[in-house]
């Protein structure tokens, strides 16, 4: 789209657009490099007056206070309880979610029935319902039948919470297989579900990674909705377990820092790993033709 | 649709945009999306009508005998929110947060989108550095601009104070001093939604076609007036795609409000979140919580349903 | 002549009895009943700090032949949201429950009464003033574990330097001493700020049930009341006015810190950390934390005194401060073994558990515990030590005092914290905000049926 006809002047605006870019994007990713350092620092140099910028020494105090390595301090964090709850609710309900989405969006996409449009509108705008709106009733509802304080039953609310996204991105993504495809195995003799299963599904399968990182992440990061329902270690996830630190040593930022860290990894994996599926998935998954 | 000549994104075939036609197939459709539906119904929809009960109802979850619902009473919790002026100052303060927020962020991440189009060096790299903050929760975006803007220890001050800008003893207190709670909210979900955005329209950008810009480069067009004219009307449709993916994430914000500024001091940055968390979970008034809930359900479908139909409108036009 | 060698004896021998007594092993209690099968469930609260009380527990488990089951271990608030919870649903269902004095009044009805389970014997060693706050419409509801009350806290560089204390004679015509009243420490907080001493007068927390404390605590001070006898709101009188804008004044003098109103009690026990402020009223508890060199750049240097008396427009009435609570034992309604549950918590409560709690800086509740950490810091190294216990003791003994005991303690903080911290910001005046508070608390009050 930007044509680039070579000379001088051209040259020199190209060099002008690259170094506000950088800075641009550099000042942006900078709050991250920050948190990672501070989780690595010693105390006294995060608290001080002057500032100290640079740091001098790097430390892993932070984590062996948080894991009870350190028998002075006895602050310990249930780090292991909010891990696994937040593996589990959010491993399960990616599962389930993005099985679900993806047979809802390969019907979006692929069939004409009643109620097309009126269905995925309803589904879309489920997922509009703030998180806060929600936790009531879910509260009260989940007490009745034991699910509080549950992982499974968090689990199950994430799933619902997680397919209409999922299908959305689905539906964008098998509308890019061509109907022939599908024809043409009618034809040879496939059923509807075989056709999806043997064919379809096989040629969708980065887009169901993009559909299944945005599920985990959500589930992940995923904060309102938990700490209503979770009142204790047993469904704690990692957002509420943050936010309980944060509540009760208000100024012990190393400790927030270093447990971001640990809460941060998984998406500074996938983050990477689905690089280029995410611009795709992104944009054409979203794109209703 | 969009035409797609070189986007480097999906090189081939599966990046092109197809009007589908679509087949029909009696029950099947209905069997794939049947499992959806009654999952969605009965943690959504379902729970939605509960709360719908019970905003009138005076339910108080101490009170376990106040759930129960009187016609004279049914709409005394609706009464006491319309009265309520804490209400409308959070309503208020909502709409101010959300108007700026929204329209800033798509006008950096459009920029930012133009801009990171020019790049020739360095391009995954960058790409990896915008996706920086999606790597953050919404939980850990307040925590750390709660410290930044720490007044005693932050990092904005201890810079302004390092480069001399202000002393000491002259603290700027960010987060309470009006509009500087607000606004450092809103630079915090900010800097959360560029990302998304960004990639969306970046994405669009590098999907245009060459030939339209060589033609108004004939014309001897301005870069403003290439962007104005062409790559702005072109990009419609990617803009409400983005628009509507963060109209769905909005009220993720609430977890950045609740942590910067739980809705304080003296109530300067109150919003609907916040105020029926205070009401619902701190004061256990479940009913009054319910009630206020429904307007904020009502507002983010409306606001979400705009978009989308923003987005429908704008593909029939192509 | 005889006569008072006779007296003399009797002394030695009472002093000798009391000094043998205070070297016995401290006792535990409530060990005597075979609970042999039971299984307790306890639902307390959690941290490091409370390790002691779990390595007794064994003690009593061998004792008894019960096995006790933790059930659940979170943090104070957690554990309000967690009691409440249960409580509404009829999910309680351990035998012994974490409580606190400031929370029972919201779980009276779900609480069993436990004045039939003790005998007085039992009950005589426990502070008075705390037992009565665990008292309600005359039950008791809560056997208390340990209390936490603040006294003045002081930075001695400020008060030793003579120069200092010339200058301050100089500008106010009084001598330079540890403040005792509220005025004192508005005129030399003041003083110290205008004229570069220390960076901060002052701090309090600014939010919160933190806020609305200290301002009660003032308001009482000065001889107020937050609710009248009828539970009409109270607080938006002269003396809630005057202390209303004493703060209001303080924030816009800088003598309190700018973020104040963002503080909690890590953030305010921080400043004073820093060396940067010259007195405030801070709880007990924070003591080993400001005395480690490590971390605080004003161990050493401080001092403690009893809290100050109130504004002088509370006139005859004002008394020292002591905003209090205790942390505490309850035994819900719903309990499955509630005898075995009271059997645990004579135990947790017993001397013996209670004084090696009392070791690690708990202020114990129990008058013989007291005696015992008193006499142990006699040949601590720091005189403050000793002081602090024998200052402590006076202030839990004599101005140990409660936030109105009432289930809407919390709802009203809600309601107005917020409007104090608007009229320390300056957004409203001191009046019209409290007189704005006062007319919401009568709404909430009137709803919960208390006119």
């Amino acid at each position: 789209m930007i044509t680039r006809s070579v000379g001088p002047n051209r040259r020199r605006n190209d060099m002008i657009w690259n170094m506000v870019a950088w800075v641009v994007l550099l000042m942006l990713a900078l709050p991250a490099f920050w948190i990672i350092i501070t989780a690595f620092r010693p105390n006294i140099e995060i608290n001080t007056f002057p500032p100290v910028w640079i740091p001098r020494r790097l430390t892993l105090e932070a984590y062996a206070n948080m894991f009870g390595l350190n028998p002075d301090v006895q602050q310990r964090v249930a780090v292991e309880a909010y891990l696994r709850n937040s593996l589990l609710a959010s491993g399960l309900s990616t599962v389930i979610a993005v099985s679900l989405g993806t047979l809802a969006g390969y019907a979006f996409a692929r069939f004409r029935f009643r109620f097309h449009t009126t269905l995925f509108l309803g589904i879309m705008l489920s997922r509009a319902v703030p998180g806060v709106a929600l936790s009531l009733p879910l509260f009260l509802l989940f007490n009745r039948v034991g699910l509080t304080n549950n992982v499974l039953g968090l689990a199950f609310v994430y799933v619902a919470v997680n397919i209409p996204f999922t299908a959305w991105l689905m539906d964008g993504f098998f509308r890019q297989i061509p109907t022939e495809l599908t024809e043409s195995a009618y034809i040879d003799g496939c059923g509807h579900w075989s056709a999806f299963w043997r064919i379809e599904l096989p040629l969708s399968l980065p887009g169901l990674a993009t559909a299944a990182i945005f599920a985990f992440l959500a589930a992940w990061n995923e904060f309102q909705i938990v700490s209503v329902l979770a009142r204790n270690n047993a469904a704690k996830t990692f957002p509420p377990g943050l936010f309980a630190f944060t509540e009760q040593f208000t100024v012990d930022w190393r400790g927030m820092a270093a447990m971001s860290v640990i809460m941060m990894v998984p998406a500074v994996i996938f983050v990477i790993l689905v690089q280029r599926n995410l611009v795709s998935g992104l944009t054409f998954g979203a794109v209703k033709g | 649709m969009v035409a797609n000549s070189n986007s480097p994104l999906g090189k081939g075939a599966a990046a092109r945009l197809v009007e589908v036609s679509r087949i029909e197939a009696g029950f099947f459709p209905f069997a794939l999306i049947l499992p959806a539906v009654i999952l969605i119904l009965l943690v959504v929809g379902f729970p939605l009508l509960y709360s719908l009960y019970v905003s009138f109802t005076p339910y108080e979850l101490l009170k376990p005998n106040s759930l129960n619902f009187t016609v004279a009473r049914a709409l005394r919790n609706y009464q006491k929110l319309l009265n309520d002026d804490i209400f409308w100052r959070s309503l208020l303060n909502t709409i101010v947060f959300l108007a700026v927020t929204v329209n800033l962020s798509y006008v950096l991440s459009m920029a930012l989108s133009q801009l990171l189009a020019r790049v020739t060096v360095g391009q995954s790299v960058l790409r990896t550095l915008l996706m920086v903050p999606m790597m953050f929760a919404p939980i850990l975006v307040g925590m750390q601009f709660r410290w930044f803007f720490n007044a005693n220890v932050g990092l904005v001050n201890n810079f302004l104070i390092s480069v001399g800008l202000i002393q000491e003893q002259g603290q700027i207190a960010w987060l309470v001093d009006v509009p500087l709670g607000m606004i450092t909210i809103i630079i915090a979900s900010i800097w959360m939604n560029i990302p998304v955005m960004t990639i969306i329209l970046l994405a669009g950008t590098l999907s245009l076609p060459t030939e339209t810009f060589e033609a108004a480069e004939v014309d001897g067009a301005s870069g403003w007036q290439k962007f104005r004219f062409i790559t702005f009307p072109l990009l419609a449709p990617f803009s409400y795609i983005a628009l509507t993916i963060m109209s769905l994430d909005i009220a993720r914000a609430f977890d950045i409000v609740r942590i910067m500024t739980d809705g304080g001091p003296a109530r300067r940055t109150e919003m609907l979140w916040t105020y029926i968390t205070r009401l619902a979970i701190e004061d256990t008034k479940f009913g009054l919580g319910s009630a206020m809930s429904w307007i904020t359900v009502f507002l983010s479908v409306l606001f979400t349903l705009y978009f989308f139909r923003q987005l429908v409108k704008a593909r029939i036009v192509r | 002549m005889l006569r008072k060698l006779f007296l003399t004896l009797v002394m030695l021998a009472l002093v000798s009895a009391f000094a043998v007594s205070a070297q016995d092993e401290a006792q535990y209690a409530g060990l005597d009943m075979d609970l042999s099968g039971i299984n307790i469930k306890m639902a307390n609260i959690g941290g490091g700090q409370y390790e002691v009380m779990y390595d007794a527990i064994s003690i009593f488990e061998e004792a008894t032949g019960a096995t006790v089951e933790i059930v659940a271990l979170l943090d104070g608030f957690s554990m309000d949201q967690k009691l409440k919870v249960d409580f509404a649903t009829g999910a309680a269902d351990y035998d012994v429950a974490w409580d606190h004095t400031s929370f029972v009044a919201q779980y009276t009805p779900f609480l069993l009464p436990l004045q039939d389970y003790f005998s007085e014997d039992e009950l005589a060693p426990f502070s008075p003033a705390i037992l009565d706050a665990a008292t309600i419409d005359g039950n008791l509801y809560l056997i208390p574990r340990h209390a936490d009350v603040s006294p003045i806290h002081y930075r001695k560089d400020l008060y030793e330097d003579e120069a200092i204390a010339a200058a301050y004679m100089d500008a106010t015509g009084e001598a330079l001493t540890v403040p005792t009243t509220l005025e004192q420490i508005d005129r030399q907080a003041r003083f110290f700020v205008e004229n570069g001493h220390s960076t901060l007068g002052y701090t309090l927390a600014g939010k919160e049930e933190a806020l609305t404390g200290r301002f009660y605590e003032m308001h009482f001070a000065s001889g107020g009341s937050l609710f009248d006898e009828n539970y009409e709101p109270a607080f938006n009188d002269e003396i809630g006015v005057a202390v209303a804008e004493l703060l209001a004044s303080w924030y816009a003098d800088g003598v309190i810190p700018s973020d104040t109103t963002s503080l909690l009690w890590d953030g305010v026990a921080q400043y004073f950390c820093n060396n940067d402020v010259a007195i405030k009223l801070e709880w007990y508890g924070w003591y080993a934390y400001f005395q480690d060199a490590d971390s605080c750049a004003v161990a050493g240097n401080f001092g403690l005194a009893r809290g100050f008396t109130g504004l002088s427009v509370g006139g005859d009435a004002v008394r020292p401060s002591g905003w209090a609570g205790a942390h505490a034992f309850s035994v819900p309604a719903t309990a499955p073994n509630p005898q075995a549950g009271v059997q645990l918590i004579k135990f947790l409560s017993s001397e013996r558990v209670a004084y090696e709690e009392a070791l690690l800086g708990f202020l114990p509740t129990r008058g013989d515990v007291w005696d015992r950490v008193i006499a142990d810091a006699s040949d601590a190294e720091n005189p403050l030590d000793r002081e602090r216990l024998e200052l402590a003791r006076i202030q839990v003994g004599e101005d140990f005092k409660t936030p109105p005991l009432i289930a809407e303690w919390i709802p009203f903080s809600n309601i107005f914290y917020p409007h104090l911290q608007a009229i320390i910001l300056g957004d409203v005046g001191a009046q019209e905000g409290l007189d704005a508070a006062a007319a919401e608390t009568r709404e909430m009050m009137a709803d919960a049926g208390y006119y």
